[in-house]
């Protein structure tokens, strides 16, 4: 449960001296973090902007899953373990419907509409098995105490992988994609056509789930449902079906990021969601945590962190990326749970 | 620090607490002690800043401005568990016990701040963690017997009835050897009959255990039978002190419970 | 389960009644280790042709060996999950540290240290590098996993229990990547192998023959002894079973219970809830420690890529399905999940392909067998097969309606 201790409003000056050491600290890294960046841009400025640009297209992908988590989170405060892995499952079942169902090969004209049919497709899948996620495993457990249905979101993450390795097998494939490979060059700066074609699907996306959420009557539903539940019970809000539509609109976005993931890397496997799944978790709680704008700015920021350390220079390589990531989450999680957007509530133990 | 007299003497001072939550103000500048060996109650209606300030002296909150002294010792903002294992006790409005440990075993939680085996103590029942057990639960079971539930030692604490969940609770406190000890609207959903004998109760606590007692309390007539002094917050502030006649005649304080159209507030 | 007073956790009880139940209990694992032994150390040897394949298809000594292993650690992370109530999803973790500490201290690894160093270590001699007997390196590695696990609670005990969750699963996958990528240190990919012998004891006579019976006393024993091995592995789980029984005794097990129960009221009434916690968090990070070396034994050696996040859900799912705080049902949960892990699952597999002509791939079905108990006993029997008796005498829907009731809203 949360307390709400009295926030700023006290003048004890042992605290004031621990924040501001706090706040030191964090300008700190933050500053030498840029120093190293300037660092990297001068030492190779076009790879520099090659590497951010495919940050940015990670980027989007992340922000679609992270808006699953957040959307989850900001409704019933459930980490939706699953969700990383319902990502995975709408890349493989994209794979499978616009591959090997349609046939599609790469670059045609009804390549791309059957590309975008099997994106309607996927997403209307993904956000059905949310749902059903949701009715099976999580409704049950909402009164129980907080370990059960974060336990149960873990057994679903497992059944879900074992649905990947039903569907995609055991090892990565590799399949055709229909965004042709290569992009518009400006000097040796190339920007992917997967990178506009991302940002083109993720944009109107982003701004359909903004006109939700804000201006249709299910939004303020959730919103409401969000803020106090029984409070919007007794509105006459159906809070079952609210929060059957939440995960609905989550699970989409990942339907819709797993389509992209395809056809960005060409690749498929069973265990992709675990690792991005976190990543994505990651810009999340970064974003502020129940934060719809936080989420996407908070995917973009560790898509581009990630595609720096991996592919700058001066950067740690690849292998370390992971650690690098979580590194930040702990650190969000220990020093500032609420993120960038997020409302400050202090936890007294 | 204080070099005045009243600070070192009562068991529990509060000293000028403001409590502000961002703009609103809970509790307004309010002071109050617990004299040794007493009974006083805090009333007041509802969202009157109550409950703020308990949590204030028992440290769930840190007032804005302000102190609390316990026995002389200033333990304002110290954590809960700091302040409980230097004497500040309490129960709770809603009872909350620990359901799937026996009545003993709630008993002897309170006591942990008292007893001292580590783990290795632990593990290899060295003759200390023996002995110390023992003394535990034979404490427990004294403070059992006191509140009256000493039969009852070995059941799990869900298992109780209500009255006497209440008793189990004031003992868990009384575990704590405390010198003041905080309850928190005690008689909630007891009737006249449960109220008059938990008056008594309370009273044999102050008299045969030494302990102060605070009341907060929504029944008057057990604060009125109940209390030695009567303090009175309205809106965050003390409008009136004093011993049960005075507070029974006070216009001010009649006037700010009349004056209330509100049903169950849910801030205090 | 016999046991059925609530007087489990206070010792003595009313009249000092000693704790029969428990006893009857380490008796009846210590003698179901002591036959195990004798089982695959003397009865197989002699059984005919049909006995031998069953057993080693079925029951082979290494899958029993490595059950011991799950047991260690499941026992440790049933002290943070279902003593305190802390959920901690990066137990492996400590599993890697402590394998990789009998990496360093235990084998050629560290070759800069020639001649090498020995301590009453039963490793072959004239090597370079750090040979440390092992009973030593077990209790180093294990003071290592609770310092390590002091360090990572320290800052993230605080948290609520989900934000706890993702950050120690964070920790369970940043340090195998550590261990992984610190190449000088830990030789990356290649893992360090082999480690040295071990032997019961560092000193005395190589084995003592009672009749038939021939037993291991400062014989080294090398990565093929398994049913001798079986024996020190027991000791090391009777071992942490015993502490974890124990350390629930007491006042530090109250107060775990009662930080479970309701963390607010626990510190009202004196409990210190980071020291409490860090105290769960610290000793179940021993025996992770403890674990992992006696994996490392068992194995011969070390390698970053064991070190997965579905160890770290296997062991969980041993604990729920136990029931969660009932040392002897995480017990049996470890010894069954992990059989069924390594080997009933696969045989069951070869076996009924065998039956039917399919070609199923059983082993895969792990995931969904796995994903499938959590969900279930989440769902159905959140105390698990064999609850603690407390939980078993209150009604299962001791749900957070309830608890309500005891809660309150207002504080």
């Amino acid at each position: 449960m949360t307390i709400t201790a009295v926030e700023k409003a006290d003048n004890r000056p042992t605290l004031l001296r621990r924040e501001k050491i706090e706040r030191v600290l964090a300008y700190g890294l933050l500053l030498a973090a840029a120093v190293w960046l300037l660092w990297n841009l001068v030492a190779a400025p076009v790879q520099f902007a090659n590497v951010t640009l495919g940050g940015i297209r990670t980027g989007a992908i992340y922000a679609l899953v992270a808006l699953g988590y957040t959307l989850v989170y900001g409704i019933i405060e459930l980490i939706n373990f699953a969700h990383g892995d319902l990502f995975m499952l709408g890349s493989v079942f994209s794979a499978l419907i616009l591959v090997n169902f349609f046939g599609a090969g790469t670059g045609s004209p009804k390549d791309w509409a059957l590309m975008i049919l099997t994106l309607v497709i996927v997403m209307a899948m993904c956000a059905g098995m949310n749902v059903a996620a949701e009715f099976i495993g999580y409704r049950r457990l909402r009164r129980a105490p907080k370990l059960a249905p974060l336990i149960t979101a873990v057994g679903i993450s497992f059944i879900f992988q074992w649905l990947g390795i039903v569907l995609n097998g055991s090892a990565p494939k590799s399949w055709p994609k229909v965004i042709p490979n290569g992009g518009i060059h400006f000097g040796n700066v190339i920007l992917d056509y997967s990178t506009i074609v991302v940002i083109a699907v993720t944009l109107p996306l982003l701004a359909l789930m903004t006109y939700l959420v804000q201006q249709t009557r299910q939004g303020k539903a959730m919103r409401a449902t969000a803020q106090d539940q029984d409070a919007a019970r007794l509105m006459g809000i159906n809070v079952n079906r609210t929060i059957s539509f939440t995960f609905g609109l989550g699970g989409a976005m990942a339907g819709a990021a797993g389509l992209l993931y395809l056809e960005t890397f060409g690749t498929t496997r069973y265990d992709a969601g675990f690792q991005l799944g976190l990543m994505a978790f990651t810009a999340a709680v970064l974003g502020g945590i129940g934060n719809l704008k936080g989420a996407v700015v908070g995917g973009f920021i560790i898509g581009v962190i990630q595609a720096w350390n991996d592919g700058l220079p001066h950067g740690l390589g690849q292998q370390w990326s992971q650690s690098v990531v979580f590194t930040i989450l702990i650190l969000l999680m220990v020093f500032k749970p609420e993120g960038l957007y997020g409302k400050p509530t202090v936890e007294k133990v | 620090m204080s070099t005045d007299v009243v600070t070192d003497v009562m068991p529990l001072t509060a000293s000028n607490i403001t409590v502000r939550f961002g703009g609103l103000v809970a509790v307004n500048d309010v002071s109050f002690t617990v004299p040794p060996a007493s009974i006083v109650s805090l009333i007041g209606p509802n969202g009157a800043g109550k409950t703020t300030f308990f949590n204030v002296l028992t440290g769930l909150y840190r007032p804005t401005t302000g102190s609390v002294h316990l026995n002389g010792r200033n333990i304002t903002g110290q954590t809960p568990h700091k302040i409980a294992s230097l004497g500040l006790g309490r129960t709770f409005q809603n009872i909350r016990l620990f359901g799937l440990m026996t009545a003993a075993e709630n008993v002897m939680v309170g006591m942990h701040s008292h007893t001292t085996s580590n783990i290795v103590q632990i593990v290899a029942r060295t003759r200390h963690q023996r002995r110390e057990e023992v003394e535990s639960r034979a404490f427990a079971q004294e403070m059992l017997d006191f509140v009256g539930i000493g039969r009852h030692a070995d059941e799990y604490a869900r298992n109780l009835s209500y009255g006497d969940q209440r008793r189990l609770e004031v003992a868990r406190a009384l575990a704590l050897r405390p010198k003041v000890l905080l309850l928190d609207e005690p008689t909630a959903g007891m009737n006249p009959q449960e109220s008059a004998v938990f008056v008594d109760f309370v009273r044999r606590v102050r008299d045969e255990q030494g302990v102060s007692i605070l009341l907060i309390e929504h029944d008057m007539s057990v604060v009125m039978r109940a209390s030695e002094r009567i303090t009175v917050l309205d809106q965050g502030e003390k409008i009136a002190e004093g011993g049960p006649e005075d507070i029974r005649n006070n216009p001010r304080v009649v006037e700010a419970y009349l004056g209330r159209t509100g049903t169950e507030g849910s801030a205090r | 389960m016999a046991v059925s007073t609530p007087d489990t956790i206070v010792q003595g009880g009313k009249g000092g009644a000693p704790k029969s139940p428990n006893r009857r209990w380490a008796m009846g694992f210590l003698i179901a280790a002591i036959v195990t032994y004798l089982f695959y150390a003397f009865v197989v040897p002699n059984l005919g042709a049909a006995g031998k394949t069953f057993v080693s298809t079925w029951i082979p000594a290494v899958a029993t060996n490595e059950a011991l292993v799950w047991v260690i650690c499941a026992v440790g992370l049933n002290i943070v999950v279902g003593y305190a109530g802390l959920l901690d999803l990066g137990f492996v973790a400590f599993w890697a540290i402590g394998g990789y500490t009998a990496g360093w201290i235990m084998s050629t690894f560290i070759q800069a240290v020639n001649p090498g160093f020995y301590l009453a270590s039963a490793a072959y001699p004239d090597q370079p590098g750090i040979h440390i007997n092992w009973w030593l390196v077990l209790i180093i590695a294990a003071c290592l996993c609770a310092f390590a696990g002091v360090l990572i609670g320290a800052p993230t005990l605080r948290l609520k229990s989900d934000y706890l969750a993702l950050v120690t699963l964070a920790f369970g996958e940043i340090i195998p990547q550590v261990f992984l990528n610190a190449d000088k240190f830990t030789n990356g990919a290649r893992g360090i192998a082999p480690l040295d012998n071990v032997s019961p004891l560092p000193f005395g006579p190589s084995a003592i023959t009672i009749g038939d019976v021939k037993i291991p006393i400062s014989q080294p024993l090398g990565p093929f002894d398994t049913s001798a091995k079986f024996l020190l592995f027991a000791i090391v789980a009777a071992f942490a079973i015993f502490v974890s029984l124990r350390i629930r005794e007491g006042r530090l097990g109250r107060a775990w219970l009662a930080i479970r129960e309701d963390e607010l009221a626990a510190s009202m009434m004196g409990v210190p809830l980071m020291r409490t916690k860090l105290a769960a968090y610290a000793v179940g990070a021993f025996m992770g420690g403890m674990g992992g070396v006696v994996y490392a034994i068992h194995t011969n050696s070390v390698f970053p890529d064991r070190f997965t996040f579905s160890i770290s859900i296997l062991l969980l799912a041993m604990i729920v399905l136990g029931g969660m705080g009932n040392v002897w049902g995480v017990m049996i949960g470890a010894l069954g999940l992990a059989w069924f892990n390594s080997t009933g699952l696969p045989q069951f597999g070869f076996w009924f392909n065998g039956q039917f002509g399919t070609e199923i791939n059983f082993p895969s079905y792990s995931f969904l067998i796995l994903g499938a108990i959590l969900v279930l006993m989440m769902l159905f029997r959140r105390e698990g097969l064999f609850p603690e008796t407390r939980t078993r005498q209150i009604l299962r829907e001791a749900e957070r309606s309830d608890a309500e009731e005891l809660d309150g809203g207002e504080v």
